[in-house]
């Protein structure tokens, strides 16, 4: 029983190495301490939960009853106010496991795996929402639930890949196998991000291009941009406040267990 | 080097390779990942006959004619082009609600010795524009638009047309 | 309102899928807080 990587402490003795992290090391290292992170975590709370709810409810009224209609979408152009943020969280969430998962296998943080663990059940119900509101779009719109373009296949890539990273990262008896797994998946499935962003220029697909570019002037009335922009907005704050708090149960889950083991060793 | 360095050179040069070898892959497989093939593309390289494939461009302005059988769901028939060369497109049964003239839509069918495509499904492909129904109508009245002849003009440019559209520039 | 049975079911869907989650996660936190709380406790009371 003592053999047991649950024993393994979560402390910022943990991360501690004869070797010199560097700079940028020590400032991760700063905030990798789950103890830190749960007292930073508790005081972020309500600024990330209040904006989340208030934002959220305020662009959905707004695309719902005060936007316009399209010209030639009609109503229906209002599904875009949860599809295209649920798009972007769900590329910005895999953004985030990518980012968790070159942490955890350079630098070895165990808050890094402990956030990839609950970032990705999160990404991957806001990918399935993406999927199944463009689905919803796209048979009154275009004439059918799905097609096999570039662009919806290649998110439908990515909820594979998030549905396996779910998995993995729960599938071993030792956590730190299954942690480096899942970081492994979550660094090489991040090929499918570019692929996501570009499919709509590179290849000819029946989805329409981005109408919001970086380069660009967005392609809409700006009574549309906007309940989009509060939308996003808002998804994303519930989006972090949602894994925030995952995260802190699971810092505290870990802490019970490490206390359970120990008094069993006593 | 410490190990951290080490691991982080392996992390990213694993990154790179791995990159590398999907832009390769996806190149190779480039003529397959495409949804639809523009009309210049199939003249050009005309398909096998009875191979099913799809057709994509714009319905041309004026091109659309319905026939009404009796005891038969509606046939219609219309022209996609792609701005080089025009396809004739045959198609019996319901389209999608945005079917229009001067929208871009994507046909799946077979070309026929004919020179016609014989569509058995028609989708619709709205672009990336969204406006509100009086925009496009004040548009459409300025005369700087006309929707059966493609796309409108850029965003930025719709308070210009709307507010003052006699002002011209 | 077109297409609303479209528009309904994409924003129900939406709606449900971030309750269900946030629900679920201060759940967690919840009986995560109790449950250490209890087992330190405990423990105090073993070490005492």
């Amino acid at each position: 029983m003592s053999a047991s990587p649950l024993a393994e402490p979560v402390s910022a003795q943990d991360h501690g190495s004869a070797t010199n992290p560097g700079r940028i090391g020590s400032l991760l290292h700063r905030y990798a301490n789950p103890g830190r992170f749960l007292r930073l975590s508790e005081r972020l709370s309500p600024f990330l939960v209040w904006p989340a709810i208030v934002l959220s409810v305020a662009g959905m009224v707004w695309g719902l009853f005060l936007s316009p209609a399209d010209w030639q979408q009609g109503d229906a152009v209002r599904i875009m106010y949860v599809h295209v943020p649920a798009a972007w969280l769900a590329s910005l969430g895999y953004a985030a496991l990518a980012v968790c998962g070159v942490l955890s296998l350079v630098w070895r943080h165990r808050l890094a795996d402990l956030a990839a663990a609950e970032i990705g059940p999160v990404g991957a119900s806001v990918t399935f929402l993406c999927l199944l509101s463009g689905s919803l779009w796209g048979r009154p719109m275009w004439g059918a639930w799905w097609v096999w373009d570039a662009r919806l296949t290649s998110v439908l890539v990515l909820f594979f890949l998030y549905l396996g990273h779910v998995a993995l990262i729960r599938a071993f008896d030792d956590p730190s196998r299954g942690a480096r797994a899942a970081a492994i998946l979550a660094v090489a499935g991040a090929v499918d991000l570019p692929i996501i962003k570009f499919s709509v220029q590179w290849w000819n697909t029946l989805h329409q291009p981005d109408s919001i570019t970086l380069t660009g002037a967005p392609t809409m009335s700006f009574s549309m941009l906007w309940p989009l922009l509060v939308c996003t907005l808002g998804f994303s704050f519930a989006f972090a406040a949602i894994v925030n708090t995952r995260l802190r149960a699971a810092i505290l889950e870990t802490r019970t267990r490490q206390l359970l083991l120990q008094g069993a060793r006593e | 080097m410490t190990r951290k360095t080490r691991r982080l050179w392996l992390v990213g040069g694993c990154m790179l390779g791995f990159g590398t070898a999907t832009i390769l892959t996806l190149q190779a497989f480039s003529t397959d990942i495409v949804f639809f093939m523009a009309p210049s593309q199939i003249l050009a390289h005309p398909p096998a006959p009875n191979r099913t494939i799809r057709l994509g461009g714009m319905v041309v302005a004026g091109s659309l004619k319905e026939t009404h059988e009796a005891g038969k769901p509606p046939s219609v028939s219309f022209l996609v082009t792609d701005g080089q060369d025009a396809i004739p497109v045959r198609f019996t049964g319901v389209l999608p609600d945005l079917f229009r003239e001067g929208q871009s839509v994507v046909a799946l069918g077979e070309m026929r010795p004919g020179g016609a495509f014989i569509a058995s499904e028609v989708l619709a492909k709205h672009d990336e524009t969204y406006m509100p129904k009086e925009v496009a109508e004040a548009l459409r009245k300025s005369g700087r638009w006309d929707p059966r002849f493609g796309k409108p003009p850029s965003a930025s440019s719709w308070d210009d047309m709307t507010v003052a559209p006699s002002r011209g520039s | 309102m077109t297409h609303l049975p479209f528009i309904a079911g994409a924003y129900a869907a939406t709606i449900g899928v971030f309750l269900i989650l946030s629900v679920s996660a201060a759940l967690r936190l919840r009986a995560a807080e109790r449950r250490l709380h209890a087992v330190e406790t405990r423990r105090e009371r073993v070490r005492a």
